[in-house]
């Protein structure tokens, strides 16, 4: 089977085309960026406390908005985390001002306060740990064992960690019947359970708390490990073959990070760490594909000597353009499933190097080779210009 | 089979076996990140700033009652905490020479500065770093403590920062991660003070006797004030004396246990010197009320009725968990200075779960999406890069258990991602043999120069990657390092299934058919 056969496209000759459609789409890009609402910088880089709760039952986000307004910070914002169905809010704010600190314990006393105040002292099952139930368990005996405190712990550990899987599993306990379904507990343990506890109305998922000090030092880090990773290319490929190679891969870089950033700005979505990971993942990809151009060049340029270096790319890239498509079929394969069963956390990172591959593949294509081929240009107008001074 | 395949056969079934040897058994070898298996990771700042003014707070005082002990007696004492020093009142009538012996004797560590009737005593040069650095290996200290009587499996409590301020804990498992950051954050100092006053419902009045300002020995403290059913009314001020009778340090133990009415309360004992101190105290001041201070908060301001030796109760309206707590952390120590938390990341372990079922299932489907590709696109020799991608699996968890890298949900990624990559340098080299067949070569000369040929191509490939994935290492923190650590150990792996394993099962399925006409490709 073969999907692209014998090829012999002149894409070189595209190029101006496509090097002002490429342009066109950054500049578009970054205007939107720099004039409309910018880069979403999540609360690793600027710092803020991000809560994801389950929730029991629908909750009710104006009055959770309401809630959060008690909260010694800035305006909270609230949105749906993965499917509706689960009842997951992830509540965000950002840090006041310069202020270190973390804004998880406050948020969960206002959504106790507000949500769980007709509880009273119950012991709550969503938030309490298996630490704690077993304390209780342990104080209270309810299977009489005579042991201390130390024998009780162990007799009861067990069974608090039953009862606290369930959550693990499933997230929140919806009502206090689910402890029936729950094996490995004694009946009277499970009856002081039953008695004791109460079903509150959210469970806590995740927490991040990132403050403005560490954010500070996240964004140099990541500006960092983007700079010095274009920075090793440039050197590594300028060593490896030639300057304008070299040349032509970063900008074919800078292209991609730069689209794929006007994409994670007009979608809005949040750049947090692991989507720094994703570009640089990115980077290595597109590189790859890049180089496998290059390589082949590099390959044709020893056979056919003092032949046209335009002609021997369009050559090259139609002799590799099945190659290309195939690996980015291959790995477009594997995002899009990441993209679509990876869940919520991963969707972003899904996404960048889903917007990664075809920009890329686009790239490595239609502005690598030209860019290597107008610096190759460039400087051989030089050379000779140099030589005919020297020659004067 | 030739000498020369038998070899190349030799070393891939030692290298898987070598992976599969340390791999097994998987769920053992297997490290998982906190945002897989649930867990907290904290990064806090010890303030040492605080121990600073703690040390010249406590040096002031010691300096005044040890003048005292030799019968000189001194003035009102002035920290100046950013300047490292404070200064003494000094009188005219004082017996400088005893004082100058005084401090000789008893600091070492601080220079006098002699101005009239002001003493100024200032930290000698170092001594400023070596107090942070004392705080923050006391910190590190207490909180291991903490840690380890709460009884958490496998924590990770190190040392980081610049400045070496900086306590990174790492909490696997942890399904409370309030109450584990309230432990850890306490700074659970416990002193026990003379009440002079009070109490009063609010600072005007506690002072109204003594024209507004505490006196020199005095200071103003509250606490929470409590009804009979245990309900907070507000607050209740006290002027108490500056200088404690005990305080934490002088515990031997505490435990939880309860009144005579089934409320929780916290037991402590005292050590052998600390308790003769008590007890002579207590001895002589029955009658009078003593405050029993927490973080700066009165918890309750017990009348002394009769002499207290060797242990002494604290009550103050807790439920079982918060005494329980409140004696882990006396037990534990209490922390030199305050902490501020920097970072949090906690991950609930029904997240952490959820994700691994999801990352999985995306593996899953992605490796199965990309064998059929390979299968229907390269026929046999399709097959031939899915054994090559099944080997390429196994020895990248292998390699990732031997190292013990951390999977994490980004690493999942890394491993999605590294199955993607894999294939595209066995697609290289099919594409490379396809070209050769086209020109006309023989099999054997096909696949010979399709591998040479594609090798520098992978080569140069590969190591552009791997620059990407260093630097991602370097700059990375927490779940992406280890998204970088699996793509590093994906790009050798694949290299390797791709250039050497594909090659030989080329070689043992096309040997001993010298004269092959077709290839499945």
């Amino acid at each position: 089977m073969r999907i692209i056969g014998d090829t012999n496209i002149p894409f070189l000759s595209y190029r101006k085309i496509a090097l002002s459609l490429s342009m066109l789409v950054i500049l578009g890009g970054l205007a939107y960026e720099l004039l409309g609402p910018g880069l979403n910088l999540g609360i690793d880089f600027v710092g803020g406390t991000q809560v994801t709760v389950k929730f029991r039952s629908e909750p009710d986000l104006g009055r959770l908005r309401d809630s959060m307004m008690d909260l010694e910070a800035g305006t909270p914002s609230l949105q749906r985390f993965d499917e509706p169905e689960k009842y997951e809010i992830l509540i965000r704010v950002e840090n006041p001002e310069g202020e270190e600190g973390d804004f998880t314990g406050p948020i969960i006393e206002l959504l106790n306060r507000d949500l769980n105040g007709g509880l009273g002292d119950g012991f709550d099952l969503n938030t309490k740990g298996a630490q704690a139930l077993t304390l209780l368990l342990a104080v209270e005996d309810p299977d009489n064992t005579g042991l201390d405190q130390e024998g009780a712990a162990e007799h009861y550990g067990p069974m608090a960690d039953a009862v606290l899987s369930f959550r693990k599993v499933n997230g929140i306990f919806t009502s206090m019947d689910q402890l029936g379904a729950i094996e490995g507990i004694s009946d009277n343990a499970r009856a002081l359970i039953e008695d004791r506890g109460v079903v509150g109305e959210f469970a806590l998922l995740g927490a991040e708390s990132v403050g403005p000090a560490v954010g500070a030092d996240l964004q140099n880090k990541a500006r960092a490990a983007i700079g010095f990773s274009l920075l090793g290319m440039l050197i590594y490929i300028w060593l490896r073959f030639q300057l304008p190679f070299g040349v032509g891969a970063v900008a074919a870089l800078f292209h991609d990070v730069l689209i794929t950033l006007s994409a994670l700005s007009i979608t809005g979505r949040e750049i947090n760490l692991p989507t720094v990971a994703a570009i640089l993942a990115l980077v290595g990809y597109s590189v790859n594909d890049s180089v496998v151009v290059f390589d082949r060049v590099r390959e044709n340029l020893k056979l056919h000597r003092g032949e046209d270096l335009e002609g021997l790319m369009n050559t090259s890239i139609n002799q590799t353009l099945s190659r290309t498509f195939i690996t980015s079929g291959t790995t477009l394969m594997v995002v899009l499933s990441l993209y679509f069963f990876g869940g919520d956390v991963i969707n972003t990172f899904a996404f960048v190097l889903l917007i990664g591959i075809i920009v890329g593949t686009y790239s490595s294509i239609f502005v690598a080779s030209p860019v290597a081929l107008w610096v190759h240009r460039l400087l051989a107008a030089r050379r000779d210009s140099k030589r005919k001074k020297g020659r004067r | 089979m030739e000498k020369k395949v038998l070899w190349r056969v030799i070393v891939i079934v030692a290298v898987v076996a070598a992976a599969l040897w340390s791999l097994w058994p998987p769920e053992e070898k297997i490290r998982w990140g906190l945002d897989l298996e649930g867990g907290v990771h904290l990064v806090l700042q010890v303030q040492t700033d605080d121990a600073i003014k703690a040390e010249l707070d406590d040096a002031a005082q010691r300096l005044v009652s040890f003048a005292a002990d030799e019968g000189v007696a001194l003035g009102a004492t002035t920290v100046d905490a950013e300047a490292f020093r404070f200064s003494v009142e000094v009188p005219s009538g004082a017996d400088r020479e005893v004082l100058e012996d005084v401090i000789g004797r008893n600091f070492p560590d601080y220079d006098i500065t002699k101005s009239g009737t002001s003493w100024t005593v200032a930290f000698k040069p170092n001594i400023e770093r070596f107090i942070r650095d004392q705080a923050v290996r006391k910190g590190l200290e207490t909180i291991n403590n903490r840690i380890d009587q709460f009884g958490v499996a496998e924590p990770v409590i190190q040392r980081q920062g610049i400045e070496g301020d900086r306590i990174l804990i790492q909490l696997p498992g942890v399904d409370d991660p309030e109450r584990v950051k309230k432990i850890i954050k306490s700074t659970a100092f416990l002193e026990f003070k003379e009440v002079m006053q009070g109490p009063a419902p609010d600072r005007p009045s506690l002072l109204a006797g003594f024209a507004g300002l505490p006196p020199a020995d005095g200071e103003v403290m509250s606490g929470p004030r409590t009804g009979i059913a245990g309900e907070t009314l507000g607050r209740s001020y006290y002027l108490v004396k500056k200088s404690s009778i005990i305080t934490g340090r002088d515990l031997r133990s505490a435990r939880r246990s309860q009144d005579e009415y089934g409320m929780p309360n916290v037991q402590f004992d005292l050590v052998p010197t600390a308790a003769e101190k008590f007890g002579e105290y207590t001895s002589s001041h029955i009658g009078i009320p003593m405050a029993i201070v927490l973080d700066n908060n009165v918890m309750s301001a017990p009348t002394i009725r009769a002499r207290i030796t060797d242990s002494g109760v604290i009550e103050g309206n807790y439920s079982i968990e918060e005494a329980e707590d409140l004696a882990l952390i006396l037990r534990a120590g209490a922390l030199p200075a305050t902490m501020v938390y920097l970072e949090e990341r906690t991950v609930g372990p029904s997240l952490g779960h959820d994700s691994v079922v999801r990352g999985v299932r995306a593996a899953v489907s992605g490796l199965v999406a990309v064998m059929i590709f390979m299968l229907v696109y390269y026929k046999l020799s399709g097959l031939n890069a899915d054994l090559a991608l099944m080997i390429n699996i196994i020895i990248l968890m292998g390699a990732m258990a031997y190292f013990g890298a951390t999977l994490t949900l980004p690493g999942i990624a890394g491993v999605i991602l590294t199955i993607g990559m894999a294939v595209d340098a066995n697609v290289l080299i099919f594409e490379r043999i396809r070209e050769e067949l086209r020109v006309g070569k023989t099999v054997k000369s096909a696949i010979d120069t399709g591998f040479s040929r594609a090798f520098g191509t992978i080569l140069d490939a590969n190591l552009t990657t791997l620059i990407a994935a260093l630097f991602l290492f370097q700059f990375g923190t927490g779940p992406v390092k280890g998204f970088a650590v699996t793509l590093s150990i994906g790009i050798f792996a694949s290299v390797f299934t791709a250039v050497f394993v594909s090659r030989t099962i080329y070689m043992i399925t096309l040997a001993g058919r010298d004269r092959v006409q077709t290839l499945s490709i």
